[in-house]
């Protein structure tokens, strides 16, 4: 299930590309995996058809799925997933906002570094052997 | 798919008095979703009705499926599916009596759908038109515009007076129709959630006259609120060419315009010596921006 807010100021379709390609870079979409016919998806999120479209084109271009002509679209086996590069754009507006309020507020790059530090130190699972 | 099944050309439409239309142009392309925004009196259902072949322009052309409708025949005219803004049916018919009339007159009405939506929205058949709730009334309208499968359909604020269930189910049955015969839709209202869920292109009319019409998503990708603040040399008073609309206080200036136009947030809060935030603005908002003034 996805979850689209028509009256954000995104785009639906950046926030379903967004939501699909999440899901894909965590793994919860595995390669190999079947995406929901667009007729199903669209009537699922009571959309316009050609939104669906035209997310399942952009992700097919950006090389996370494929689609297989009368038989669906499906993750990608060569995902990008694997890939450093794709979770580094994947995070990069996010890291964007955070510097610019910084900014605004007058946070030094010192400060910052030392607060996500912190973030990570709380928010990072913790595993038996971990550095 | 060469031509657009919506095509409105230079039109302009007076009554008496000051154009309600004034030099309108644009074009629906094949089974997109057209949402046709503006404030009360901004021209939207006389448009419509020019479309639907009720009334004529005064000057330019109106085209459906590259036709005019106001010179078509029966035929052709079973192609386009309209729905008005008050209802037509008189007062005393009963609803199956509606439906009978609707499958005799289209040789392409479809009753299965017809009675799948009858008992979808619990309209009983034997009530008549003037003692169904407005709605309902709304709904059965919907359902004589849609059972003959047009492949235009043209809906002059088909969610007025219905309720949020009623509102969802029916703009569901648009986009089943969509997704099963490829229609084109070219639709009215007031209520901008319901377009931003389904609509892929709109238009917003003011004064008669379009301010935008393109996809919704380009509107949203391109369309900024910008907040300039901490200017280091005072608060310039320049104008912004090509932006929406400037408000401007003693320590700030807030401007609604296209990213992708000359002047940009970032080359503004340059030259004036500024810090700046920008925000995307929702459907309501660019609404609201576009229709003031």
């Amino acid at each position: 299930m996805f979850f689209l807010n028509p009256q954000s100021g995104i785009p639906l379709y950046v926030q379903l590309q967004q939501q699909i390609r999440q899901r894909i870079l965590s793994g919860q979409l595995l390669h190999g995996a079947q995406l929901p016919s667009v007729r199903e998806l669209s009537a699922e999120l009571h959309i316009n058809p050609l939104t669906v479209t035209k997310v399942y084109q952009l992700l097919q271009r950006e090389g996370f799925v494929e689609t297989h002509h009368g038989h669906g679209t499906y993750v990608a086996h060569e995902s990008p997933a694997l890939k450093i590069d794709a979770r580094r754009r994947e995070i990069a507006p996010a890291l964007e906002q955070l510097v610019t309020e910084a900014l605004h507020l007058g946070l030094s790059e010192k400060e910052i570094q030392a607060l996500l530090s912190e973030k990570f130190r709380r928010l990072q699972p913790k595993s038996g052997n971990a550095p | 798919m060469n031509e657009s099944p919506i095509l409105v050309q230079t039109v302009s439409r007076s009554f008496d008095g000051p154009p309600v239309v004034h030099d309108l142009s644009f074009s629906v392309k094949a089974g997109s979703i057209y949402g046709f925004l503006g404030r009360n009196g901004s021209g939207k259902t006389t448009t419509l009705r020019m479309l639907a072949g009720l009334i004529k322009p005064q000057t330019g052309n109106v085209r459906i499926l590259g036709n005019d409708p106001f010179a078509i025949g029966a035929e052709e005219r079973q192609w386009i599916g309209y729905m008005s803004e008050k209802a037509v049916i008189p007062a005393y018919t009963k609803v199956h009596s509606v439906l009978k009339l609707g499958r005799e007159l289209y040789p392409t009405w479809d009753n299965t759908l017809a009675d799948s939506l009858l008992a979808k929205y619990d309209l009983s058949p034997k009530k008549r038109f003037m003692t169904l709730s407005q709605g309902n009334q709304r709904l059965l309208s919907f359902i004589m515009a849609i059972a003959p499968r047009p492949k235009v359909l043209l809906l002059d604020e088909p969610a007025a007076n219905l309720d949020v269930v009623a509102r969802r189910e029916i703009l569901d049955d648009i986009l089943d129709l969509i997704r099963d015969c490829g229609c084109t839709v070219l639709f009215s209202t007031h209520i901008l959630s319901d377009v931003e869920r389904v609509a892929d292109e709109i238009g917003i009319l003011a004064k008669g006259n379009l301010r935008v019409s393109e996809t919704l998503d380009s509107l949203k990708d391109s369309i900024r609120q910008a907040r300039f603040f901490g200017f280091k040399n005072g608060t310039p008073t320049e104008d912004i060419p090509e932006s929406f609309r400037i408000v401007r206080s003693k320590t700030e200036i807030t401007v609604t315009l296209r990213t992708n136009s000359h002047a940009t947030p970032e080359t503004l809060a340059q030259r004036w010596s500024c810090q700046q935030e920008t925000r995307a603005l929702s459907l309501e908002d660019i609404f609201v921006e576009l229709s003031r003034n």
